[in-house]
């Protein structure tokens, strides 16, 4: 096997998460990795050698999902969606989320895809601010105020969702 | 020792670690003068904690097989369009998050000089109107046939004398309202529909305190608000209309508005 691949392959993990954290649904997730798979293959020629495959590799991903998220928001079927469309609700992963990941899991899909985006790169993929403003090809002051007000964001919701706690213990 | 103030900014340079390793002891120092910074600081590092805690086991899964093979060269690579529907989820979740929407709407008052207040009004509209235009049976919570008691008790809600403004000569009928969050403060949310089913949403709050009108769109060809801003009181018209229509419906909407605060 060449190098590339296995260096692809190698990557698949931490694209996988990335994706997760993005989509929360496993198998959407894991659509969205097979086609930044399937287009890195493709563009192989593109990749410079000496470029860290995981930098490549999520700038891919990355725009993948912005363009979708765009094509969505303009047909508007973020909208019209029919809630009943079975596949299309993200379902719960089928593994054990304790409450406290289910929470924040949920807070995290809450705020807008782009804040998501740059929170979840810098605090959960450890990439620095210059790499991530690269990936996600926004100026650093631009992903500085995004993480700021991703992170200002999740706390609100997860506030909402302990007070809401709070009020049905109450009830009961 | 390099003085300098911090500011919230630094909060998260230093979580992240980008803060320069000579400013540390001098941020430390300004976190524990100021118990506020600190409690931040503190609740955004056990977010981040537990944001990584609930993403760590993807890492141990097994790679699925259809992932290994893409990259093994054992299925055909389409160079064509996405064939995958995972976007729909992520469409989905739009709607699914309205549950947190409050939170969502209070979200948006948050830090970093990015958006101003005349952003902050048309994003919370903007975000109304995508979640509950698009509903069929609960896009309102007091419908337009209990108009006095709809503009009653939105006004004593928001604490401004509300008018439903009448569309009709625009082609708008008016389908009813509701009370939403808006930062610290209450809105109103009036709804209208052409016979062609075509919604906007009128979105007024009393959470202002500078003068500003414009026009903002938050997604391209997505839909648009139209907004003003007087001290006391804000308001947006959001709708995919075309520009120019908007303008117009959002004119007259304002118009009678106005002369309903003063009545």
């Amino acid at each position: 096997m060449d190098e590339k691949k296995a260096a692809i392959l190698g990557e698949i993990p931490r694209l996988r998460r990335y994706a997760r954290s993005l989509l929360r649904d496993r198998d959407s997730a894991d659509d969205l990795v097979q086609d930044c798979l399937e287009r890195a293959l493709v563009r192989l020629d593109n990749w410079q050698t000496g470029e860290s495959p995981r930098r490549w590799l999520f700038t891919i991903m990355h725009h993948l999902f912005i363009d979708q998220m765009r094509k969505v928001n303009r047909r508007g079927e973020a909208a019209m969606l029919p809630l009943e469309a079975g596949e299309a609700v993200a379902q719960p992963a089928e593994q054990m989320e304790s409450i406290a990941s289910r929470e924040i899991i949920d807070a995290l899909q809450a705020i807008s895809p782009d804040r998501r985006a740059a929170l979840v790169m810098v605090a959960i993929e450890g990439f620095s601010y210059a790499e991530a403003a690269n990936i996600l090809g926004v100026p650093a002051g631009t992903l500085m105020s995004r993480i700021a007000r991703g992170r200002e964001e999740l706390r609100g919701l997860l506030d909402d969702t302990a007070r809401r706690r709070a009020i049905r213990i109450v009830e009961k | 020792m390099i003085r300098r103030d911090f500011s919230e900014r630094d909060i998260h340079m230093a979580l992240d670690g980008e803060l320069p390793a000579d400013e540390r002891t001098a941020y430390d120092a300004w976190l524990d003068a100021n118990p506020e910074m600190k409690a931040r600081s503190t609740r955004f590092t056990a977010d981040r904690a537990a944001l990584q805690a609930a993403f760590a086991s993807v890492l141990d899964e097994t790679v699925p097989v259809r992932l290994r093979k893409v990259v093994l060269g054992e299925t055909p690579v389409k160079a064509a369009a996405p064939r995958s529907r995972w976007w729909l989820s992520a469409a989905a979740a739009v709607l699914l998050a309205a549950g947190g929407l409050s939170g969502y709407l209070a979200g948006i008052g948050g830090i970093g000089q990015e958006d101003p207040a005349e952003d902050r009004l048309a994003e919370q509209a903007i975000a109304a109107h995508v979640i509950y235009a698009a509903e069929k049976r609960h896009a309102v919570e007091v419908p337009a046939s209990d108009k006095d008691h709809l503009q009653t008790w939105l006004s004593n809600r928001v604490g401004l004398k509300l008018v439903a403004p009448d569309l009709t000569a625009n082609g708008f009928q008016l389908v009813g309202g509701r009370l939403l969050p808006a930062g610290e403060s209450k809105a109103a949310m009036l709804l209208y529909e052409d016979d062609k089913g075509e919604r906007i949403s009128l979105f007024v709050t009393t959470e202002s305190t500078e003068n500003a009108k414009g026009t903002y769109m938050a997604a391209q060809d997505g839909p648009q608000a139209v907004y003003w801003l007087d001290k006391g009181y804000g308001c947006a018209v959001v709708g995919s209309l075309p520009h120019e229509q908007l303008t117009v419906v959002a004119k007259s909407a304002y118009g009678q508005l106005l002369a309903g605060l003063a009545s």
